[in-house]
């Protein structure tokens, strides 16, 4: 594998996983996203921007190896190589782990930009991981970005916060500032998707989610319960046994890389025929 | 590793030995339009009250002298009295507006600012008058979006009509002199005719909007009722009030 990567040269992608509102998934996301396409065999490297609530490296489980950090990097009191983590089970995955006491402020535009040049040098995919909001950190988050993966939940205000974050992808970043680049590639990944709460009208569709952000859909998560024992263990839900949101996030990854699986919904459990018919008629 | 450290902190020290740095400030002050040129008992009386009831407005807040209306004050005498007056009650005047040239020249012996900023209501109209003629002189000037409006864009169309090809989100602001074409779904706010236009119409494909308005005269989605949502339709004034057609 180390050979074949460097006979070829590293793509040097740059994907911003965002969303605007907060809890909706994305830190989840990056992770489960990252991992898997190191599984593909890509080499992956994914970066918590979320400075002074840093959560990655818990979710990745790698927390107890964080010795310096993103900051520390941009700030030139480490070498890139010091601060990148190496998984464990994944040995074309590496975690660039965040500050957890500074704040954005830490964060310059050029600090970020000299990272994620060096990166670009060595990995084929570098995965953004964006704070909450649409402040510095989400803004520089996204700068930079060739892709990007807006995640959203199929409830109103999930959905018209993420419609702001796609404006300023459409403006606030380096390719639609530079003007003649293509635009940053902007897809939806809707989470905690409930299929049963749909059909009991207490969450938007999918066709209502994706006429109002008017961008292509990348995935489809279901709402699972192995998301929360995934993130609780340390272990992107990708890696952990599988499941319909692990199997959900694979799609989604081979979509990212550029092949075309048509988008199905996934369900926790199939329910049997007698709930189906009490589910019906409730 | 160790040379790095020492590099970065030089480098730190030659920024911070800059001796100064200079930053915008925008302050409010407080400016008191003086009424006649006598500033007698009955002058400082009146004060007192008005220092009495609002103490906080007045106390410590930095304090203009309009003169627009004295142009007569032009003593050097009768003006240090009035400050000093003023600085008795511990109000900070630094500076006058509204001045004469000779009112100027008095003014800087007393180290008092000339400040032209800030024009009060009457002046603003002026100014705005002034620019609407500008504004007829220069050509109009349309505008068009093909790309969807999101949520916490503003599109100002300032001469002109405004057409959006595409849908406008919920937190979307579309604003035009002229009218308003959207060929798609309205879901956030339009206002037409927006420097007076009474004539300016909305257009839409589909109206799901926040807030329709024009010239001014506007309805909420809660005003606008469900009967017209989802409709394809225009909005227009008529008898001073905002009429929905659905276009057929």
């Amino acid at each position: 594998m180390t050979t074949q990567m460097k006979e070829k040269p590293p793509l040097g992608k740059i994907i911003v996983i965002t969303s605007g509102k907060g809890g909706v998934g994305k830190t989840t996301s990056a992770a489960a996203i990252s991992a898997g396409l190191a599984k593909l065999g890509h080499k992956t490297v994914v970066i918590d921007f979320d400075v002074g609530l840093r959560n990655l490296d818990m979710i990745m489980g790698c927390e107890r190896r964080v010795v310096f950090d993103f900051i520390n990097v941009i700030q030139g009191d480490a070498r890139l190589k010091q601060a990148l983590i190496k998984d464990k089970r994944l040995d074309t995955l590496y975690i660039l782990p965040t500050s957890q006491t500074r704040d954005k402020d830490a964060l310059t535009k050029e600090g970020v930009e000299a990272v994620l040049n060096e990166l670009k040098e060595e990995f084929d995919y570098i995965i953004c991981d964006s704070p909450a909001g649409i402040e510095r950190g989400a803004q520089l988050a996204m700068y930079f970005a060739d892709e990007a993966v807006v995640v959203t939940n199929p409830e109103v205000s999930s959905v018209r916060d993420s419609d702001r974050v796609l404006g300023l992808l459409a403006s606030k970043t380096k390719r639609a500032e530079s003007g003649s680049s293509e635009p940053v590639k902007a897809r939806v990944l809707l989470t905690r998707h409930d299929q049963a709460r749909i059909d009991k009208g207490e969450m938007m569709t999918v066709d209502d989610v994706l006429e109002i952000l008017a961008v292509p859909l990348i995935g489809i998560i279901p709402e699972s319960q192995a998301v929360l024992r995934a993130s609780n263990v340390g272990t992107p839900v990708i890696l952990d046994e599988p499941s319909s949101a692990g199997m959900a996030y694979e799609d989604t990854v081979a979509r990212l890389t550029g092949q075309d699986i048509e988008i199905r919904i996934g369900e926790e459990r199939r329910p049997g025929l007698l709930q189906r018919l009490f589910g019906r008629t409730s | 590793m160790r040379t790095n450290n020492a590099n970065g902190r030089g480098g730190r020290a030659s920024v911070s030995a800059q001796p100064f740095q200079i930053r915008g400030r925008f302050i409010t002050a407080i400016a008191i339009r003086l009424g006649n040129e006598d500033f007698d008992a009955a002058f400082y009386e009146a004060l007192d009250e008005q220092l009495r009831q609002a103490p906080q407005l007045l106390l410590d807040a930095p304090l203009i002298l309009d003169l627009g209306m004295v142009p007569g004050l032009t003593e050097t005498a009768a003006l240090r009295g009035l400050v000093d007056q003023l600085r008795g009650r511990d109000l900070q005047v630094f500076g006058v507006q509204n001045v004469s040239d000779p009112q100027a020249e008095v003014a800087a012996e007393l180290g008092l600012i000339p400040v032209t900023i800030g024009r009060d209501i009457p002046a603003e109209k002026a100014g705005n008058g002034g620019r609407r003629k500008i504004d007829k002189l220069l050509p109009p000037d349309n505008k068009l979006i093909t790309t969807p409006v999101r949520s916490g864009q503003v599109i100002f169309a300032e001469r002109g009509d405004l057409t959006v090809v595409g849908s406008v989100s919920s937190g979307a602001e579309l604003i035009a002199s002229g009218n308003i074409h959207v060929y798609g779904t309205l879901r956030g706010r339009a206002i037409a005719g927006a420097h007076g236009n009474e004539s300016a119409r909305i257009f839409c494909l589909r109206q799901e909007a926040e807030l329709l308005a024009i010239a001014g005269v506007y309805r909420t989605s809660e005003s606008i009722g469900d009967t017209l949502r989802g409709q394809s339709l225009q909005v227009f004034l008529k008898d001073e009030g905002l009429h929905l057609e659905a276009l057929t």
